[in-house]
């Protein structure tokens, strides 16, 4: 259970402050929706690490996230974009997630294997300045899923794509989050998004979580 | 806890830490150079017996600078206008050309223009053999120095005036073409407010190039009338022993360069412009198009014609000099002093921009970044003074500590330019990937092979070619320290000139130029294709 428990933060200048509560299972997706200049990035940095709370609590399963640093945080993230180092190919990219002491071979072939989950078998060679915007998309999934870690930040994932692809790419993610039992965080202000994955929906209002029924489970 | 800088870039304290002691070990070496000068002239108890009029000094050698940076400009922003107008086959042939101005050695230039103007040059060999009579040409004097100071400063200002008009947005020139902007027109609502913030950034560099240009002046001088401070200081150092006044003129060199120096700083940066040139293309009418082939075409006569005489007298009597273990000598000691210089370079830079790039507090990035910078306002000939009084100091032969001193020199003077070169784009990456890699975990080392060396290579290329050529076509520093058992290419160059051995020259001069543009074609190529492979 990845657990916010009063965690405030203002940003340099700002008058107004953040004041963050919120609890994600482990195996479901917890979603936040909001408006443009709501929180929402804001929230993310904050669980990830980009940020530091002024106070406040971030625990996953009872031990206590706020001292570590974003690389020591057992934590993925999905970026809105550029989530891929471009000059890279797939397969390079993908293998980012694995630790460099991995074994060429055994490299090579968890890449394959996670390339496959994704449904992008066989494009490992290619160059990712060339892959169209979902195909980025799934490379970084498929690189979430070499690091393996309990917490999957989703930023925003599918703002970025053409209208025919998040419906393709949404299923592939909800399937990885259950398999892997991730504790999945989703802001996104698309409403598609939040239906199609949560099961549990806040809304940040006036710099606070506010949690909402939902009405329908996540197909 | 990450002690050095924000969250969002990678927590690299190793690289902080090499970057500033690299910092202070360039700030210490720039005290330790003004203490042995100081102390030199402190010890100088003699009057000074060189005569050598300092107010002269100054108003000859900002007068010839002052007239190169406002010719250079307007040069450059005439060629820059043709070239960005016009298309023809072999278009990006004559863009790097003009490229290559900034690494074309000003003794190569002096040499050309000798070689095509010069008593026993080309137009005036044709003028004998029309007319009879040698045609007088004042190539030596203020005339000829500001010549091949157009042509190298020129050429760069077109170079750099071409990438500012190239980067025009192509929605602004649709709008332009779309309402039938004259020629005219065109030039002053979409270039002109384009080229206008760069000229006094460029100006402010020309204008120290040309203040502190040393080979230039030194053959086409002519005389104690057009003497510069830059030669002053080798006269009175290097030839009249004369310490007392080497120090006070290196003093003044250094506080009006620092002056530039600060005043350039105040001014828009100048963006590099190396590299292809591409843009949309939108022809003016049939008469603009007329002054702007006759503005190319005498652009690169004036620049391609001393180098192509260059090459043609240069081969043409090169197999004695190929005989000469000399030569031979000179072609291997120019080479291993550029490579040195241009790893040192590299290496430094390196160190500098990859510590500040991983910090984002700005005390810091310019405590890092600032010292490397110091070096522009010491010109060459100074920091040789500096060094030759320093290892004196130290007891220590100047010729023993030449091939060093010259390596290090060679890479401090470059290290401007390889430090603006590198660093944006490792800034760049850091800030706008930092989240990722943090993210991700890199180590320091996986983020430079994997993420920082395949997209700085090209330019890591260009500061590598730009440290070699600075090195090979160097006179400066190897005047001070050069013997005759170590010798490089210019150094050579410049005593045949002094013997009057031409053919000599002239061989030496063209393996000089083939050396260079080598470099500067193939160097960045390689890089950035070992960084393609890497990748």
């Amino acid at each position: 259970m990845l657990v916010l428990d009063d965690v405030t933060y203002t940003h340099p200048g700002q008058p107004a402050g953040y004041r963050f509560s919120m609890e994600a299972a482990a195996g479901t997706v917890t979603a936040v929706r909001g408006a443009s200049g709501s929180g929402k990035s804001t929230l993310l940095d904050l669980i990830a690490g980009f940020l530091r709370p002024t106070a406040g609590r971030i625990e996953l399963d009872g031990a206590d996230l706020v001292a570590l640093p974003p690389e020591r945080r057992p934590i993925s993230i999905l970026f809105q974009s550029e989530s891929l180092f471009e000059h890279l190919s797939a397969a390079e990219n993908a293998a980012l997630g694995l630790p460099p002491s991995t074994a060429r071979a055994e490299r090579d072939r968890q890449v394959a294997t996670a390339l496959a989950e994704v449904g992008l078998d066989g494009i490992g060679p290619q160059r990712s300045e060339t892959l169209s915007g979902g195909q980025k998309q799934r490379v970084a999934l498929a690189r979430t899923l070499l690091r393996n870690r309990p917490v999957l930040l989703l930023d925003q994932p599918f703002s970025a794509l053409d209208d025919d692809t998040p419906a393709a790419t949404r299923p592939l993610v909800s399937t990885s989050m259950s398999r892997h039992g991730w504790i999945t965080v989703l802001v996104s202000h698309h409403v598609d998004d939040i239906e199609v994955l949560a099961r549990r929906v806040y809304a940040i209002e006036n710099g606070a979580l506010l949690r909402e029924e939902t009405t329908t489970a996540p197909r | 806890m990450p002690r050095f800088n924000s969250l969002t870039l990678p927590d690299r304290p190793i690289r902080i830490l090499i970057g500033v002691a690299i910092a202070i070990g360039i700030a210490a070496l720039v005290v330790l150079l003004f203490l042995a000068i100081a102390g030199a002239a402190a010890q100088q108890d003699a009057t000074p017996h060189s005569t050598i009029d300092l107010p002269h000094l100054l108003v000859m050698t900002s007068t010839q600078a002052g007239l190169t940076t406002i010719l250079s400009l307007t040069v450059g922003t005439a060629l820059a206008w043709a070239l960005n107008r016009l298309r023809f086959p072999g278009r990006d042939l004559v863009v790097g050309l003009f490229g290559s101005a900034i690494v074309t050695p000003g003794i190569l230039v002096a040499f050309g223009l000798l070689a095509v103007w010069g008593r026993s040059g080309w137009v005036n060999g044709l003028w004998r053999s029309l007319f009879g009579t040698p045609l007088d040409i004042p190539i030596f004097g203020l005339g000829g120095i500001l010549a091949a100071h157009l042509i190298l400063d020129g050429a760069f200002a077109a170079r750099v005036l071409l990438a500012r008009l190239d980067a025009i947005p192509t929605a602004r020139l649709k709008t332009g073409q779309s309402l039938g902007l004259t020629a005219l027109q065109r030039f002053a609502i979409i270039d002109w407010p384009t080229l206008r913030g760069t000229l006094p950034g460029l100006g402010a560099i020309i204008f120290l190039l040309a203040f502190t240009s040393f080979p230039v002046v030194l053959l086409l001088g002519g005389g104690p009338a057009n003497q510069t401070l830059e030669v002053a200081i080798y006269q009175a150092a290097k030839l009249d022993f004369d310490l007392t006044t080497a120090v006070t003129l290196a003093l003044t060199q250094v506080a009006v360069c620092a002056l530039i120096v600060i005043a350039a700083a105040a001014f828009a940066p100048v963006p590099p412009s190396l590299g292809s040139s591409r843009s949309p293309t939108w022809q003016d009418a049939a008469g603009p198009r007329t002054v702007q082939w006759i503005v190319l075409a005498a652009g690169i006569l004036g620049f391609a014609l001393p180098m192509l005489t260059i090459i043609v007298d240069g081969l043409s009597g090169i197999g004695p000099v190929l005989a000469r273990p000399s030569f031979w000598n000179g072609v291997l000691t120019s080479l291993m002093i550029a490579s040195a210089a241009a790893t040192l370079t590299l290496l430094l830079a390196f160190g500098l921009c990859l510590a500040r790039a991983s910090t984002d507090r700005a005390g810091l990035r310019l405590t890092v970044a600032a010292p490397s910078y110091a070096y522009l306002a010491v010109p060459g000939i100074v920091l040789a003074l500096g060094f030759f009084l320093l290892v004196r100091t130290m007891g220590i032969l100047p010729a023993a500590a030449a091939p060093v001193v010259v390596v290090v020199a060679n890479a401090l003077l470059a290290l401007p330019f390889a430090v603006a070169t590198i660093g944006p784009p490792l800034d760049a990456i850091a800030r706008s990937r930092g989240k990722l890699i943090r993210s991700l975990d890199l180590s320091g080392v996986r983020q430079f092979l994997a993420v920082e060396w395949p997209l700085v290579a090209p330019e890591a290329g260009l500061v590598v070619a730009l440290a070699f050529c600075f090195s090979l076509g160097d006179l400066g520093v190897i005047a001070f320290f050069g013997t005759q058992d170590f010798a490089t290419l210019p150094l050579l160059l410049s005593r045949a000139l002094g013997a009057y051995r031409t053919n000599d020259a002239a061989a030496i001069a063209a393996i000089m130029l083939v050396l260079t543009v080598a470099t500067f074609v193939l160097l960045p190529k390689l890089f950035a294709r070992s960084a393609h492979a890497r990748a």
